[in-house]
């Protein structure tokens, strides 16, 4: 079967002032329909760059396509016109961010936004596309839609200001969703409001989810498959349960590891060292500095994606541990 | 029994709120409520809650870096609610905070030799000659080299910026430290360190700590006894172990619900909480929480609970045990 978004080979640099950084190096990455595809990696290993390039919003300069295709819908998005590229952002692809407080414009109405982007991307008049508006408000559960619709974003908490972002993002009813840290910022009863509801709606249209996230709870609580991404590399790819159950690359397993879990007596093992910089990384495997299983040829040469011997089906990581000796 | 090494009794705060054409108090938004609680020599008392419910403004109010609107604070035994800011000044070096944010509170413009030591020479802890030798110890018990001693901040990582603080924190060699979320601003793989470290620190030096966090899985880890806030109360506390066994009051219960589980095969076995946190500024009549509360009856709209004891060391302020 065809994927829905398939990411080949990206590689996105930035020219800054301490040299060219490398945030995405040769990403691989693949969303079938339907499913929730998490991609899991700390602050800088370059989750957030391959998610705002599937939506063409790198500014470039400083930003640089050095290689790769992002195939959606028999096109490749990387070398679209601008004009047919904004019909896909919100039409076919919807995006929300870390920032609920940001992300929407604080001097218009949350229903002149989501209005704004119905008319946008559809054939609406004012009247229809209200009545629409009113519908999505009430389709991501804000509690009496009719006068929230034409309050303005200070004057709705944190939680509600992520349902409007989630409302204008499927007004249209795009196939893929593409979900950047959108808990982050909120506190641990509301995040979970915020994912059952992005859960039922995507059962509900069948839409696809790339969730981009830092935070383990919420894959094991949401994702069909997860890829860990860690200095710019996707470093393993797993059907959920099998990541959870036998994590192969020493980065996943150090980060399960120094995860709080309900076992208060196990002791927490910390990865030892720091996130590498992106515009210095180290030669071979970006994470052997930090790793207790390093080889010799993890410092000369960078691994190749490599199934996991016993693992399940769709189960590979880039490691040299699992190439045969 | 020993005097506990701090003790609250009745801490309020309440901010004036400006309105109107003339900018006259028209309200007050009422942070912390009535709070009262103790940290016992060695122990680590966790504060849990979501923004907004008043953990940060308590915890330096324990300090005297928020100034309370009533109540009592003692330290060590002795009241320091009134005291002028000479005697204070006495007493602050053995209570210390650790920020949320390791990147705003560190001086950009100090080596981290003068963001450690600087302190020490200020309350004459060490003279000039010893001075480099005591900073090098206190970087190496939080695991920094002593070759990082005239670098600045912004050539660390966020991890070991956090060390910094934590540096600067023991620098005084104090009793009691507030840890306002340290490590709540940091990556997965870089919290471990810093909770285990501060787990050592704790141990080698017999330190009290009020452990400030969001998070009920590094809580759970670190802390002894738990105290649970919400909209400027605390409504329930216990031991550890037995606020994890058998949370009470209906808000712990939702929390404890809706911190994902880290294993795909307990996913959707959870009763979600509605509703938002609501506004300091005008809480609800009656116990706080009774609008998102899935147990509410007649009078939880009323009257605000007492502090019901269920359990050995286990207070919860719920109508429900009443």
């Amino acid at each position: 079967m065809q994927s829905l978004l398939s990411i080949e080979n990206l590689t996105v640099s930035f020219d800054t002032e301490d040299g060219t950084a490398r945030a995405v190096r040769g990403v691989d990455l693949h969303v079938d329909r339907g499913e929730t595809l998490a991609l899991v990696g700390e602050s800088g290993c370059g989750k957030s760059v391959t998610a705002l390039s599937a939506m063409r919003l790198i500014s470039t300069p400083p930003g640089r396509f050095e290689s790769g295709r992002i195939a959606f819908g028999g096109k490749d998005l990387l070398t679209l016109p601008e004009t047919e590229m904004g019909r896909i952002r919100g039409n076919d692809i919807g995006m929300i961010f870390q920032e609920p407080m940001t992300a929407l414009n604080p001097i218009m109405t949350v229903g002149d936004q989501i209005q704004e982007a119905i008319q946008l991307h559809q054939d609406k008049g004012e009247e229809e596309a209200r009545a629409l508006t009113l519908e999505m408000l009430r389709k991501v559960a804000i509690p009496s839609p009719e006068r929230r619709i034409d309050q303005y974003p200070h004057e709705l908490s944190g939680g509600m200001k992520q349902r409007v972002m989630i409302a204008m993002a499927i007004s249209c009813q795009p196939s893929l969703l593409i979900a950047d840290e959108p808990t982050t910022a909120l506190d641990v009863t509301i995040q979970a409001q915020i994912l059952e509801l992005l859960n039922a709606l995507r059962e509900e249209t069948r839409m696809a989810l790339l969730l981009i996230t830092h935070n383990l709870g919420i894959v094991a609580e949401t994702a069909d498959r997860v890829a860990v991404m860690y200095a710019g590399k996707i470093v393993e790819e797993a059907p959920v349960e099998a990541l959870f159950e036998s994590p192969a690359h020493p980065y996943t397993r150090g980060l399960l590891n120094s995860v709080p879990r309900d076992d208060p007596g196990r002791p927490l093992e910390p990865i030892p060292g720091a996130v590498p910089n992106p515009s210095d990384l180290p030669p071979g495997c970006a994470f052997h500095p930090r790793c207790g299983d390093a080889l010799p040829r993890c410092r000369r040469d960078v691994p190749v994606r490599l199934p996991v011997a016993g693992g399940r089906p769709g189960h590979w990581t880039a490691c040299w541990l699992y190439a045969e000796r | 029994m020993a005097a506990p090494l701090l003790q609250v009794q009745s801490l309020k705060k309440y901010f004036p709120v400006y309105g109107g054409l003339l900018a006259s108090v028209t309200g007050q938004a009422k942070a912390v409520d009535d709070v009262s609680f103790e940290v016992g020599r060695g122990e680590i008392l966790g504060l849990v809650g979501e923004s907004g419910c008043g953990k940060t403004t308590l915890g330096r109010m324990t300090l005297r870096l928020v100034e309370p609107t009533a109540g009592k604070i003692f330290f060590e035994g002795a009241e320091i609610t009134a005291l002028n800011k000479k005697a204070m000044n006495r007493i602050r070096p053995r209570m210390q905070i650790v920020f949320q944010d390791p990147y705003s509170s560190l001086n950009p413009r100090f080596t981290v030799e003068r963001i450690v030591g600087e302190a020490m020479l200020e309350h004459g802890l060490a003279d000039r000659d010893r001075l480099r030798g005591k900073i090098e110890e206190i970087l190496e018990k939080v695991g920094l080299s002593a070759r990082y001693m005239k670098r600045y901040p912004h050539e660390f990582s966020g991890g070991q910026r956090q060390r910094i603080g934590i540096a600067r924190a023991l620098a005084l060699n104090p009793r009691y430290i507030v840890c306002d979320e340290p490590v709540s601003a940091l990556d997965v793989s870089i919290q471990a360190q810093i909770v285990n470290l501060l787990q050592k620190i704790q141990r080698e030096g017999d330190l009290s700590m009020l452990f400030i966090s969001h998070d009920l899985n590094v809580v759970k880890r670190v802390s002894q006894r738990t105290a649970v806030m919400y909209l400027g109360k605390i409504v329930e506390t216990a031991p550890t172990p037995a606020l994890n066994a058998n949370p009470a009051h209906p808000y712990t219960q939702a929390l404890f619900a809706a911190k994902p589980a880290m294993d795909p095969k307990k996913r959707g076995r959870r009763t979600i909480l509605g509703g938002d946190v609501p506004s300091p500024l005008n809480p609800p009549s009656g116990c706080h929480f009774h609008p998102r509360c899935p147990k509410v009856m007649d009078h939880c709209r009323t009257t605000f609970p007492q502090p019901v004891q269920i359990g050995e060391d286990h207070v919860v302020q719920c109508h429900l045990y009443g």
